[in-house]
């Protein structure tokens, strides 16, 4: 994967050394990403503290096939009145089957389309700072920046005890 | 869960992609047999579609048979997965990251094979589209007050959230092969990871919707097998007409899903060399869980005779009497040996985690569910309220036996395809379980 823009970035071996690389780095004020092999909950709340916005989306869309099931059922059954088994035009009791159905379906596509959406994936082109180790056993931590003041960031990660810190350039 | 603590972020990497490498001729004899086996029984779906029903052995009253069977056996099937994938991990129990994949990927092929059967049920297949809602010249609706609208819904539902929660799941692994692989392999990889990097950004993002795909997930195990068992409890015939049906059918989807999930996973170790993975300590618990579900099951099975007697109504007393003691009570007996007697034997530790022993009573279990449903169904039908058409003359014929058998031979496929080209175990999780690497430890916060 190619490098397209420039910055700093620095190779981890040790969790601890990473947070603490990062947070000189977020207090000396630089923008900062980390890349890891998997989730690490206390890296996460020192790069990106904030809540995620896919809750909301979920949620519009839980609500939307709530909506759209039960007017589905409900409008279709007036359409064409037709007492069957001796139930209600509008039975609200099986229609109930249908809402909640279609409130997990809309729910979990809507779901799907924030993570994409927040995550920034599809993300082919997005590669800066990238490299094979963070999928396998190393942690990334990537500074976006000029020549020098990526030079001052590498720095930062080279005291905080990466393995490896350089200046990338794309 | 010793032997796991002992591997490093790199071999879990490693093993994982070595996988899909190791297949050998065992692989292509198992492939080669599945597509032959699909072929005969897409012979025999060809041949009664252009014959008609006829071919099957549907007869007054059991026009609901083998065919339905199925359905219910393989939506049951692709219970384990989600209960594992998406319960489980709302309950944090750390003994579903090894083998939370295997059972997913199960879900969606379960799932698929599944959704054939009311098709190839139907006769007249090329008017499957009768059952959406859609405007048409007529103007006609579906009726949603019927449970195989109901069935269609959350079939459908089921299946879409199923893969979408398998395909989501597996973005972070497949990004880890595609740095491994090269050649045509890597470009699969590189497309199904949409370009994950593993920045914070995509975990931030992925964590949250994982946990909403489970939120949903769910209730949604619960309600598919329920909306299953509506098909029959919502009519009035006889073995058929209980309140407790949904529970009882979502606790046999389990004990089957799990049964299930235990059979494949035995020869899957050995063959791939997994057993760091995949410990005495997994199929210890799953077994537990078996044998739970299995105490379900049972104690249904008493409810249902007891208030078929206590009920005082003869035509369920008839038709409960003729399930132990009629013409078909072999297929009863088979269900009750292998649902109710046979996972008895894992109270004992022993039998638990004795694997030939398991995988002995698994395929067991298994026999014993697909003959829960045969039963529930097929006797029931012939034992009506009509004494006139008690004939007990349905018996399954070689096209029905060449599509189940085709059916079965379509799940292994996909299968075999899954264990050759996909991460076969979550690389993201099995590092979730492993210590983090410290420098010092404790102080990662």
């Amino acid at each position: 994967m190619s490098q397209t823009k420039s910055g700093a970035l620095g190779v981890f071996q040790y969790l601890d050394d990473a947070i603490a690389a990062a947070r000189q780095l977020k207090s000396a004020g630089y923008t900062v990403h980390a890349m890891t092999p998997t989730l690490y909950p206390e890296l996460q709340a020192t790069v990106d503290p904030g809540p995620s916005g896919v809750r909301w989306v979920t949620l519009t869309g839980a609500l939307l096939g709530i909506a759209g099931g039960a007017t589905l059922a409900i409008w279709t059954s007036l359409d064409w009145p037709l007492i069957t088994g001796g139930k209600e035009i509008v039975s609200l009791a099986p229609y109930l089957v249908i809402t909640f159905e279609s409130m997990v379906l809309v729910g979990s596509i809507f779901n799907l389309l924030a993570m994409l959406v927040f995550g920034g994936l599809p993300g082919w082109m997005r590669a800066e700072g990238y490299d094979q180790r963070f999928s396998e056993d190393r942690i990334g931590l990537w500074v976006p920046a000029d020549a020098a003041t990526a030079e001052k960031a590498a720095a930062v990660m080279q005291a905080e005890g990466a393995e490896e810190a350089r200046v990338a350039t794309g | 869960m010793t032997e796991m603590t002992s591997l490093t972020y790199k071999q879990v990497n490693e093993d994982v992609a070595a996988i899909g490498h190791r297949v050998g001729k065992a692989w292509w004899v198992a492939f080669l047999a599945s597509v032959a086996v699909i072929i005969t029984g897409g012979l025999c779906l060809a041949y009664q579609v252009h014959v008609g029903l006829g071919v099957t052995g549907y007869t007054r009253p059991a026009m609901w048979a083998v065919y339905i069977t199925n359905f219910v056996f393989w939506v049951g099937i692709a219970h384990s997965g989600t209960l594992i994938s998406a319960v489980l991990f709302l309950f944090r129990a750390a003994w579903r990251q090894s083998i939370y994949r295997i059972s997913e990927a199960m879900t969606v092929f379960a799932v698929m094979t599944a959704g054939l059967f009311p098709l190839i049920h139907l006769g007249r297949v090329w008017f499957f589209y009768w059952l959406l809602p859609y405007p048409n010249q007529r103007e006609l609706w579906v009726n949603f007050r019927s449970p195989l609208i109901w069935d269609v819904f959350a079939v459908s539902t089921y299946f879409t959230v199923s893969t979408v929660f398998f395909i989501t799941g597996m973005i972070p692994d497949v990004a880890a092969l595609r740095d491994r692989a090269t050649g045509v392999r890597r470009k699969l990889y590189t497309l199904l990871s949409l370009g994950w990097r593993g920045s914070t950004r995509n975990w931030k993002h992925y964590a949250q919707a994982y946990l909403y795909f489970a939120a949903f997930a769910t209730p949604l195990v619960v309600s598919v097998h329920s909306v299953v068992s509506w098909d029959f409890a919502m009519g009035l015939n006889p073995g058929w007409h209980s309140t407790i049906f949904a529970p009882y059918f979502v606790a046999g989807a389990i004990f089957s899903g799990m049964a299930l999930v235990i059979t494949l996973v035995i020869p899957l170790r050995r063959a791939f060399g997994l057993e760091k993975y995949i410990t005495e300590w997994h199929f210890d618990s799953m077994s537990k869980l078996v044998l739970f579900t299995g105490c379900v099951v049972t104690y249904s099975y008493l409810v249902e005779f007891f208030i078929a007697w206590y009920s005082g109504n003869p035509f369920e007393r008839t038709a409960f009497w003729d399930r132990a003691f009629g013409p078909m009570a072999w297929g009863f007996w088979i269900m009750a040996v292998f649902n109710c007697m046979v996972p008895q034997m894992l109270w004992w530790k022993r039998n638990r985690t004795h694997l030939p022993t398991l995988f002995l009573i698994t395929i067991g279990i298994n026999i014993g569910m697909w003959f829960e449903r045969f039963v529930i169904i097929v006797q029931s039908l012939n034992i009506n309220f009509d004494p006139w058409v008690w004939r007990g003359g349905y018996h399954p014929t070689l096209i029905e036996f060449g599509i189940t058998a085709g059916s079965f031979a379509w799940f292994f496929m996909y299968f075999l395809l899954f264990l050759r080209f996909l991460p076969v175990l979550s690389i993201a999780e099995l590092k979730e379980v492993l210590p983090a690497p410290l420098r010092r430890q404790g102080r990662a916060s």
